[in-house]
């Protein structure tokens, strides 16, 4: 195997979810040993490891089943967290605690220790208790009030945007730590609320509510702040018949005079695109309504693909708004990098897996390597030797409710 | 929320050593030659303590155009884009077209830890061409990375957006394919570029080696899309009529067990999960339950039907609420509703304050308050320095890397 950036660095995984197991993911992508606790109570719907959305998002981990609702469970979960570099979770507020290997139990004995809690609101405050997945922040955030079209605010983001920056930056804020470990050989914890991350995202837009006193508005695909016409997206001929999906559309981004000059020679310089209303980038962007439907008959024929290739050939920004299948099917880039890629170790249980890969390319420290997510306690035996040094026989003597 | 002492002691700390008071990553010195897709992974490892140094150009960085502006002026010193991105950065000015100004950029690129570049922007082909030590991280964020037939594309938030999965995601069937607001997009590649300078750290603490680290936007945002590859995949297990794609919804979950609904005087994020037998016990309790308590919804296998049915009655049920007190009454069953806030309220959020989260600093002569931090470090706080005018570090960066009036 080669080296990975993070080879030898321990993770004790208590995530579930999206957010705390995307940012164990990208650390074992990067090299570190993720040890994932599972248990039987536990791993059902999307938390059972055969599920597709556990498979997304627990590759390059090792599985261990410990119950934590026995004596036993807890001791060997104190054990593995005094091992540990880094100990995550996402569950509420004060679950590791009451378990017994939460941070105060574990820095004494393990000063180095890095504990990350990934909780909805934080660790304090009113709403400290409350109960939330990415749909609820994006709502309590302003991320779903900001995202849509003008006069609604029902639209919102189509996927869990905030789930998965919450696990960026729970990486990152990792990474952070152990930087500062190394100088000041001392751990620490680090308190994530997804809702604060969340809240991050708007900052510029409170800045200008708390200097201006300007309440920030759903945009469509316009930028809520700087002028860009045309700047949205367009119909083009469908080849794949009816229904939303099969819709074709790209989006134009003219984000400077030259872009918009280039548009005009694609489009052979109609009549129409020399009017006064859309003589300067305040004129376009202020009648843009009118320049879209005209840019919209234009592309409204024309294949989505070649269109784009020839506008980007021009000089001017576009790109096919492509879909799923157009990711794995059509996408060239992706394909270069074998971005989806198919794990070659075969599933007992669920056979053929796939991943999309860490889009980061480490040229001394390339991190190539895609182990297929195991099943539930898979990893038992290896990790409890590896981790906590404990023979066959140890193993073998634990009560079976323990590692189930 | 922090003192201004506090901010000044931080300010005044900065570029001497570690202290306790620091961030997690005073020490690190970094050089900034990023654009919107990466900036915000400078942001995020400036706000961390990082001595973060930002060349700009002779007038001003481009960025400083972006807005919103305090009192709409046009000037480089209101723009509090900037003033959240170019947060905690010292701010070198100089003019790349003069030799001179070529060698200092050099020189300070050569006392880096870690350089964060982009391709296209100022100075980055200058520090991109010149001979690294083996000991530096690299990081070059470009669109597309290098050697694939879209790399020479260009790929503004929206095309990035739309090529990468997150428009076709976003909308519903009374609007087009939406991008997210803002420039969302851009800060995940952020993300990106920060983790990829922290990891690329680690290894050359480990090793005393650098590298260069490429991060195609691309394929940070791909990556980030939730059920798109999921649906693709693995169609034949999750067997939805759907198929491999899913239409454009609105917020309406992959798992159709979450969406926002209306109510009498607001929207509001609306979910049965985690346990659907706590919500169909309140919905009884106001005897708005319909046929939900047909026992053939306990069957586990039909549990889609269950979820369809579930969400129709809710559907009925909120749209004669008001949603503020619904929402807390869900919280307090422990049911994850979610309040759409517009952002005047979030501004006023009790979570918010109680934590006192938003900090107050200096942009230009202004007092601004502004977005907190993402985390809390126990023993290292995140911190928020007056803003940077365009080139009043110049001076002292030339001094630290031995450049005087004399050696110009």
């Amino acid at each position: 195997m080669s080296k990975r950036p993070l080879d030898g660095l321990k993770i004790l995984d208590f995530t579930h979810v999206v957010a705390g197991p995307f940012a164990t993911r990208i650390l074992g992508d990067l090299g570190a040993d993720v040890i994932k606790i599972n248990c039987a109570a536990r791993a059902l719907t999307s938390n059972a490891p055969e599920h597709p959305f556990y498979i997304m998002w627990n590759r390059n981990k090792r599985a261990l089943s410990l119950n934590m609702a026995t004596d036993q469970g807890r001791r060997l979960g104190k054990a593995l967290a005094l091992q540990a570099d880094v100990v995550i979770d996402n569950f509420s507020v004060g679950v590791l605690d009451r378990w017994g290997v939460g941070y105060e139990d574990t820095r004494t004995d393990n000063p180095g220790v890095i504990y990350v809690q990934m909780s909805g609101m934080g660790d304090s405050g009113p709403w400290s208790k409350f109960v939330t997945y990415a749909p609820t922040i994006h709502a309590i955030s302003g991320l779903t009030s900001l995202t849509g079209v003008p006069g609604r605010e029902d639209v919102g983001i189509g996927y869990s945007y905030n789930d998965h920056q919450a696990g960026l930056h729970g990486a990152f804020a990792v990474l952070a730590a152990l930087e500062r470990r190394r100088r000041s050989g001392r751990g620490q914890r680090i308190d994530i609320s997804q809702f604060e991350v969340g809240v991050n995202f708007s900052g510029p837009s409170l800045m200008d509510l708390f200097v201006n006193g300007r309440a920030a508005k759903a945009t469509g695909n316009k930028l809520p702040y700087d002028q860009a016409a045309p700047h949205n997206v367009y119909r083009c001929a469908s080849k794949r018949g009816e229904g939303l999906v099969n819709e074709r559309w790209i989006a134009i981004a003219c984000m400077q005079e030259s872009h918009w000059q280039a548009l005009k020679q694609q489009m052979d310089n109609p009549a129409w695109a020399d009017a006064e209303d859309f003589s300067s980038m305040a004129k376009r962007y202020a009648n843009s309504e009118a320049l879209d439907a005209q840019i919209n008959a234009w592309t409204v024929d024309q294949d989505e693909y070649e269109l784009m290739a020839r506008l980007q050939a021009a000089g001017v920004p576009a790109g096919v708004v492509q879909n799923g299948i157009d990711l794995v099917e059509q996408d060239p880039e992706l394909t270069y990098r074998d971005f989806c890629h198919r794990i070659e170790d075969t599933h007992p249980d669920i056979g053929q897996t796939w991943c999309d890969r860490l889009p980061l390319h480490f040229d001394r420290t390339p991190c190539d390597e895609y182990q297929r997510v195991r099943a539930l306690g898979e990893d038992n035996e290896d990790v409890l030797r590896d981790w906590l040094g404990m023979s066959e026989e140890e193993i073998s003597a634990l009560d079976q409710e323990t590692l189930t | 929320m922090l003192t201004k002492s506090y901010i000044a002691l931080c300010g005044k700390l900065k570029g001497e050593g570690v202290a306790e008071a620091q961030g997690a990553l005073a020490g690190v010195r970094v050089l900034d030659l990023t654009d919107e897709r990466g900036i915000y992974g400078a942001k995020l490892l400036a706000d961390l303590g990082a001595d973060v140094v930002r060349i700009e150009p002779p007038d001003g960085d481009a960025l400083r155009a972006r807005g919103p502006h305090i009192d709409d002026r046009a000037d480089a010193e209101s723009s509090l884009y900037y003033a959240f991105f170019g947060s905690n950065r010292r701010s070198f000015v100089a003019d790349i077209e003069q030799v001179h100004a070529q060698n200092q950029v050099r020189d300070l690129a050569a006392k880096c830890d870690v350089l964060l570049l982009c391709d296209g922007r100022y100075a980055s082909a200058l520090v991109a061409e010149m001979e690294h030590r083996q000991e530096q991280v690299v990081v070059q964020c470009s669109s597309f990375g290098t050697g694939g037939p879209w790399a020479p594309y260009a790929a503004p938030d929206l095309v990035a957006g739309a090529l990468a999965g997150q428009v076709a995601t976003t909308g519903d069937e009374r609007t087009t394919p939406l991008k997210t607001f803002g420039e969302l997009n851009f800060m995940v590649s952020g993300a990106y570029v920060g983790i990829a300078a922290l990891a690329g750290l680690y290894y050359q603490r480990e090793s005393g080696l650098g590298q260069s680290v490429e991060v195609p936007v691309h394929e940070c945002i791909a990556s980030c899309i939730e059920q798109v590859f999921m649906f693709y995949w693995y169609e034949n297990t999750l067997m939805r009529e759907e198929g491999q794609v899913l239409p454009r919804r609105g917020p309406t979950h992959w798992s159709d067990a979450y969406t926002v609904m209306n109510g009498v005087d607001g929207s509001i994020m609306i979910t049965p999960t985690p346990d659907f037998d706590a919500q169909l016990a309140w919905l009884i309790e106001e005897d708005a339950h319909g046929d939900l308590i047909d026992p053939k919804y306990e069957e586990p296998e039909n549990l889609r039907e269950r979820i369809v049915a579930t969400m129709a009655t809710l559907s009925d049920w909120v749209a004669n609420k008001s949603v503020e007190p619904l929402f807390y009454e869900a919280q307090e069953r422990h049911i994850p509703y979610g309040w759409v806030q517009p952002i005047e309220r979030v501004g006023d959020n009790p979570q918010l304050l109680a934590r006192d989260w938003f900090v107050e600093h200096q942009v230009g002569e202004q007092t601004v308050r502004s977005s907190g931090a993402p985390y809390q470090f126990s023993e290292t706080p995140w911190q928020l320095n007056d803003h940077a005018l365009a080139g009043q570090d110049t001076d002292a960066i030339l001094s630290e890397i031995g450049w005087s009036q004399n050696n110009e």
